[in-house]
């Protein structure tokens, strides 16, 4: 009994999904393209987000005020991460990184559950982006459409800024080569930090998007990163392209996966990551040199 | 909806504590208690714990500290303590000794942390767990070592009863079969005489449907569809769609915790209440979900043995204690917790000592005085047999709460073969 309206409520579904997601894996992709780091602390980072979000919107009253604010102290943790605790470790074994990650993100779930328990809390969506929207036999809730838009527009002009602009191309340019741009007389140091800074952003801005239609609580975080990490992997580590393609064919995969077989979703997502990783190991947008 | 820092995790009671590592506690114990004895040490291993001459009743937790779990573990420690710290820090007249560990949601951990509280501690009473795997898993344990009784104080899977059928095992919380069955002839009376059933595909998401679809086809309802959807799903749209579809007027539903928010909320949003009319087992719309489901939850129907609201003069004073200690309302978990107290606190003072057959006896059919209502143990299975709530959520002052819309007086539940 699958008919078009279904299959076109699960389209919308899985580009929202997919562009939400693409705001997490870019900024985890854009960190590990520039750093060389796996930031494992990366889903803890959105899952601030959220919290922050709904602390905001508490004190303030105001859901434009949380998707400003929380954003930024999150960027603001992301700087203090990079600052005290990524830089001393700059080109060490990579190893050294995955660990230290992986303790932040465990110390900030137990700080997350210390300060506002085990409880669900919730992101009350504002009225303005209430009810639903009808198109055709079709109708798809109005702040799910504002989700897709906002997140859409923030992934286009990210994309522009890193192709077009002179910020992307010093971006790109110490991914590439960080020795050279150092030489050139760029502080490499600050855009490092500046980048880990964006990276915590944008998944800070996933993590109030998403806290309106989901339960903000203390394992969101983990849910996220593995899905962020499966589609860096198949979009290619590094590459902020893939990563948007990558997080759509998630989106898609899953929000299908859900009409047609939903306990064995997350086997496909896995079965296509092992496909890519035996065809094309550097993903599907990867550089061809990447180990 | 401002955040608080409710965490309790360290709350100590009145009695003893220790996070015991290997079998030395034991030894250490039973020397304290009798000055001298100290050479008998190397024996004392293989006594158990109802004849260890002492007079304290030792009570072990196994329950999930950390995880997705730990607030319903942390509240059934809450309940329970709050009682004994009420009766002088007392059980039975005896002093409590408590012992700890964090099963978090592990089967393998629950059947060790059981035989380490069974063999190494001593425990007279083992107060757990959360999950209905854990107890299924603990099951045999118990029943080998028959040394200690056991409250289950969450688990509801009635195959806990139905496969292990111990005499040990007494439920202080519910089976599935009355969280689920009950509302079926309630739906088809009041709401709608058809039903699409939406659930978490796994074993408690299973039986949650199971049992009502059973009841509401006997009570002349029919059923048009069931949506299984995956444990621990964010996005629920291509299955609201589904339910959607069926065009059914009232969906009966099995979601808890995280999973109850994101699928109460979606099913909000996506405009669905002008459509049909959500019903479902308590835990879709409880204490722990209600604050984050906010307005999204209003109106909806559920079920369940204990309701904060309910207006009854044990109820509210109750609910003022445990407020007045944890300034929070105690939720369904509370409730199961003080009522395990209670039911041991009867007991060990009825048989005067901890022999567990002795109070497996008495506690056989014993009739408890608890906030939810008073219930009694089945004589044949050991589950309660309890009043439950029909609750519907409405609007009030600081948000949304649950309205006891009536009370289905003790109904009959099924004793799956077993008969102690």
């Amino acid at each position: 009994m699958v008919d078009v309206t279904t299959v076109l409520r699960a389209t919308l579904l899985g580009l929202q999904l997919g562009m939400t997601l693409a705001l997490v894996a870019a900024g985890l992709t854009l960190i590990f393209g520039m750093l060389d780091v796996i930031n494992f602390a990366h889903g803890a980072l959105y899952m601030l987000g959220a919290y922050f979000g709904v602390v905001v919107v508490s004190e303030l009253g105001s859901f434009w005020a949380a998707l400003v604010i929380a954003p930024l102290l999150v960027a603001a943790v992301g700087a203090a991460i990079e600052i005290l605790s990524l830089r001393p470790l700059y080109g060490r074994n990579p190893l050294y990184h995955i660990l230290l990650t992986f303790g932040l993100a465990i110390m900030i779930e137990g700080i997350v559950v210390e300060v506002w328990g085990g409880q669900s809390y919730r992101i009350p969506a504002p009225d303005a982006l209430s009810g639903t929207l009808s198109l055709g036999s079709l109708s798809y809730p109005v702040y799910w459409m504002f989700v897709l838009a906002v997140s859409t527009a923030l992934i286009g002009a990210i994309w522009l800024v890193i192709s077009q602009s002179d910020v992307g191309i010093l971006i790109r340019a110490s991914a590439h080569d960080t020795e050279m741009v150092d030489a050139l007389g760029v502080d490499v140091s600050k855009v490092f930090t500046g980048v880990v800074v964006f990276g915590a952003a944008l998944a800070g801005v996933a993590g109030v998007l998403l806290g309106a239609s989901r339960s903000v609580n203390p394992g969101m975080g983990f849910g996220v990163i593995i899905q962020a990490f499966v589609i860096v992997v198949i979009g290619g580590l590094g590459s902020f392209k893939g990563a948007v393609y990558g997080a759509l064919l998630i989106g898609l995969m899953t929000a299908y996966g859900a009409l047609i077989a939903p306990s064995l979703t997350d086997l496909f997502i896995f079965a296509l990551m092992a496909v890519v990783l035996i065809v094309k190991p550097s993903g599907l947008f990867g550089a061809t040199e990447a180990a | 909806m401002s955040p608080n820092s409710e965490t309790g995790a360290n709350k100590q009671g009145q009695g003893r504590r220790t996070r015991f590592s290997g079998s030395s506690r034991r030894r250490f114990l039973v020397g304290g208690a009798t000055a001298g004895a100290t050479a008998l040490g190397g024996c004392l291993g293989g006594l158990t714990g109802s004849d260890d001459g002492d007079d304290t009743v030792t009570v072990g937790y196994v329950l999930p500290f950390s995880g997705t779990y730990s607030l319903l573990g942390e509240s059934i420690v809450n309940g329970f303590e709050m009682y004994v710290e009420q009766n002088d820090g007392q059980i039975g007249g005896r002093e409590v000794e408590y012992v700890q560990r964090d099963t978090e949601a592990n089967t393998d951990r629950g059947v060790s942390i059981t035989r380490e509280m069974l063999i190494d501690a001593g425990a007279d009473v083992l107060v757990g767990p959360v999950s209905s795997a854990v107890a299924i898993a603990m099951m045999q344990t118990v029943q080998n070592e028959g040394s200690a009784i056991w409250l289950n104080a969450n688990a509801g899977d009635y195959r806990v009863v139905q496969e292990g059928c111990l005499k040990y095992h007494f439920r202080t919380s519910f089976n599935d079969w009355q969280t689920s069955a009950p509302l079926a002839p309630w739906v088809y009376d009041n709401v709608a005489d058809n039903a699409v059933l939406a659930y978490a595909d796994y074993a408690f998401g299973q039986n949650s449907k199971n049992f009502f679809r059973e009841a509401f086809e006997e009570a002349g309802g029919e059923v048009v569809g069931e949506v299984g959807v995956p444990l621990g799903s964010d996005d629920y749209s291509p299955y609201l769609g589904e339910i959607e579809d069926s065009g059914a007027d009232a969906v009966f539903s099995f979601f808890a915790g995280a999973d109850a928010v994101n699928y109460i909320t979606q099913f909000s949003e996506f405009g669905l209440d002008e459509q049909m009319t959500q019903t479902g087992s308590g835990f879709l719309l409880s204490e722990d979900t209600l604050p984050a489901q906010g307005e999204a939850a209003l109106g909806k129907y559920s079920l369940l043995h204990y309701t904060p609201s309910k207006q009854t003069d044990r109820n509210q004073t109750f609910v003022e204690n445990y407020q007045g200690e944890h300034d929070t309302r105690p939720n369904v978990y509370a409730c199961q917790g003080y009522d395990s107290a209670q039911a041991i606190d009867a007991a060990v003072a009825d048989v005067d000592g901890t022999d567990p057959d002795d109070l497996a006896d008495s506690l056989s059919g014993m009739e408890i005085d608890s906030p939810r209502g008073s219930f009694q143990f089945h004589p044949e299975t050991n589950d309660p047999i309890q009043d439950m709530d029909v609750r519907q959520v409405v609007e009030t002052d600081d948000g949304v709460d649950n309205e006891v819309v009536t009370t289905l007086d003790r109904p009959e539940i099924p004793t799956w073969g077993c008969s102690l």
